[in-house]
């Protein structure tokens, strides 16, 4: 099994300093993620789970411990190689769907594309088929503020998978949306996980939500729980 | 690099009405930037046309408003290679209501018969040019002029002297073309001197110059000059340009003025740019926390930005140099262009010169968001609220 860990992180520290504050995000954070696993990260609020994704997507740096993703050593790149890697390999969804407000949806799943060398006709067949995927095939044209939420959210989750990245990495994708929509979400995200092999991280407060992942993984102040371990309250 | 051009100009077109006013407001400051340039170029750029360079103009060394004495024409025509010398006199006067623009046109009292021959671009048929030779009281105007007050030949005007008291009348004897602006009223020299007290007699404005080739028009009137060296009125000759921009100098340090007036143009552009920008960039930082996630580099950001800016820039220089390409035009027809060197109305360099400040203008107005943007932390930048 150990050569199918995607997620690796030994002795993970991050502290945040600002002025006099001294914030330790997370303490000595030790998880290892299998290929083809959906985990759901749960926590109170300020327990470090954002923070553990962020780093997990090389959209920060920590400051101790070490972190692979996908064989690869993060901090040995520059920020270059980790912009690439990330267009590559990382799909982030994000709870405020966070389109391109000027962009149609089909041009805002193209854009992780631009930074490829597909042509013209390639980016838009892959958008196309990235949005059919998500139920969206009839919405192309669409800008965000002509969408519901639950559509933005697909909009979004298209847009994640359009470059075919091995990592999934949710941080709480259905905080904004009612239980319908939210249930449309999870279900997508659980067939991106079952049906395409993708491995799923997904921040969620949702009991219900989590139950749709294969393992539950607790942060409290900023330290992991061991596995299986359920916090007290 | 161009599949990032759709995504920019989407962004530029975000809030309509802020990119319209920059647009607008670069777009007056640059017509502005574009008038002063062709009027800079026009001035002190442009080369003289044939014509223009092959004639002189002598004057008083002390001001252009001191006379010199007509005997000096004969004396100036002995120099080798001058062909011909007349006296021209800047006549000044008032026709009827001075108030109105149109009816400020230059005038002078020349020698007819040697007039066409040294403004060889100037054209006139035959029997007008002998009707205005053989008359004391005729007038030739320019086809601008003639257009403007709607005078035909035969109409009488009648000008009020200033500089030269009395009431003068002429008849319309002529209608000339000229390539340049031609608001110009030209009379026989004779009838000012018959006018005029006997103490103001024999005396003369200027001495109009044509010379037999043009490379050899420095050193005449340097030979000229040192004709009169040791004479109680001391002369200046120089190029028929030089002399018309000494004459505009008369207004003040016309260079100096036009370089300040088109920097502090520039500063104002600058300003409402980087205003605009500044505000543009921070309502997005969120954005820009979202393009970096999906893959963008921060250099890929900077030139996002810098290109709309640029874009901007560029919109708004294409609307200021096209109005003052119309403005230009205007300035040349109005009653002031007769006495103005040539300005052209498109000109390959003064455009240059606009577009290249809109670029520049465009970097550098965005340089500090930009650079700011590109460099903000994902995270922070995700936490952003707009
Ligand atoms: N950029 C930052 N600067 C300073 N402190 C930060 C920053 N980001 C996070 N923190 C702090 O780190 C801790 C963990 O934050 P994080 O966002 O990871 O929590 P979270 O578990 O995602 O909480 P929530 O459920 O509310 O989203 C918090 O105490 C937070 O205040
Ligand atoms: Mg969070």
């Amino acid at each position: 099994m150990t050569d199918n860990i995607v997620i690796s992180t030994r002795g993970l520290n991050k502290e945040f300093i600002r002025d006099e504050f001294h914030v330790v995000a997370l303490q000595d954070v030790g998880l290892d993620i299998h290929k083809g696993e959906f985990i759901a990260l749960m926590g109170p609020s300020g327990s470090g789970k954002s923070t553990l994704l962020h780093l997990i997507a090389a959209m920060d740096t920590a400051t101790g411990g070490e972190i692979r993703v996908l064989g690869q050593d993060l901090r040995a790149l520059s920020d270059r190689q980790i912009a690439h890697w990330r267009n590559e390999n990382i799909g982030f969804i994000f709870q405020s769907f966070n389109l391109i407000p000027v962009l149609t949806a089909l041009e805002n799943v193209e854009l992780p594309l631009k930074l490829t060398n597909l042509k013209k006709q390639e980016r838009i067949d892959h958008a196309t088929t990235a949005l059919q995927l998500v139920g969206l095939g009839d919405r192309l044209g669409h800008y965000p503020r002509q969408l519901s939420g639950g559509q933005e959210q697909r909009v979004a989750i298209a847009r994640a998978i359009v470059t075919d990245p091995s990592l999934i990495l949710a941080d709480e994708p259905t905080g904004n949306l009612d239980a319908s929509s939210a249930e449309e979400i999870l279900t997508l995200v659980s067939r991106l996980n079952k049906e395409h092999g993708k491995t799923v991280v997904m921040v969620t407060h949702d009991p219900h939500a989590a139950r749709f992942a294969s393992k539950i993984r607790y942060l409290e102040k900023g330290a992991l729980l061991s596995e299986g371990a359920v916090p007290a309250n | 690099m161009f599949r990032y051009i759709p995504l920019m100009l989407k962004n530029c077109w975000r809030n309509r009405r802020r990119t319209i006013l920059t647009i607008v407001s670069i777009g007056v400051s640059m017509c502005l930037l574009g008038v002063i340039i062709s009027v800079f170029h026009a001035f002190y750029l442009s080369d003289p046309t044939p014509d223009q360079a092959l004639r002189l103009v002598t004057r008083n060394r002390i001001s252009l408003t001191q006379p010199l004495p007509q005997s000096y024409r004969e004396r100036i025509k002995q120099v080798p290679g001058i062909r011909e010398v007349m006296i021209a006199q800047w006549f000044g006067g008032v026709y009827k209501d001075s108030r109105n623009p149109d009816n400020m046109f230059a005038r002078f009292a020349v020698e007819p018969e040697k007039l066409f021959g040294i403004y060889g671009e100037l054209t006139i048929p035959d029997d007008q040019k002998r009707a205005f030779e053989r008359e004391r009281t005729a007038c030739v105007i320019g086809r601008d002029l003639a257009n403007k007050l709607n005078f035909h030949i035969g109409d009488r005007i009648t000008l009020v002297g200033d500089i030269f008291p009395g009431k003068y009348e002429f008849t319309v004897r002529g209608i000339f073309d000229s390539p340049r602006a031609s608001s110009v009223l030209y009379f026989n020299r004779e009838y000012l001197e018959q006018s005029l007290p006997e103490g103001r007699r024999g005396n003369a404005g200027t001495f109009d110059i044509l010379v037999d080739r043009a490379e050899n028009a420095p050193h005449i009137a340097q030979v000229v000059d040192d004709e009169f060296l040791n004479s109680p009125a001391r002369t200046k000759t120089e190029s028929e340009q030089a002399f018309v921009l000494g004459f505009v100098s008369f207004l003040g340090n016309v260079k100096m003025f036009l370089l300040s007036v088109s920097a502090a143009v520039m500063f104002t552009i600058l300003l409402v740019s980087a205003n605009t920008m500044a505000m543009s960039v921070r309502e997005r930082v969120r954005e820009v926390g979202v393009l970096k996630t999906l893959g963008f580099t921060p250099g890929a950001i900077l030139g996002l930005i810098l290109g709309e800016a640029c874009a901007i820039s560029l919109a708004g220089a294409l609307v200021g140099y096209t109005i003052s390409m119309m403005l230009t035009n205007g300035i040349r027809k109005s009653p002031f262009g007769g006495f103005l060197p040539p300005i052209a109305a498109f000109e390959p360099g003064v455009a240059l010169v606009c577009v290249a400040a809109a670029g520049f203008i465009g970097l550098i107005s965005s340089l500090v968001p930009a650079w700011g943007a590109s460099r903000t932390p994902i995270v922070e930048a995700l936490r952003s609220t707009d």
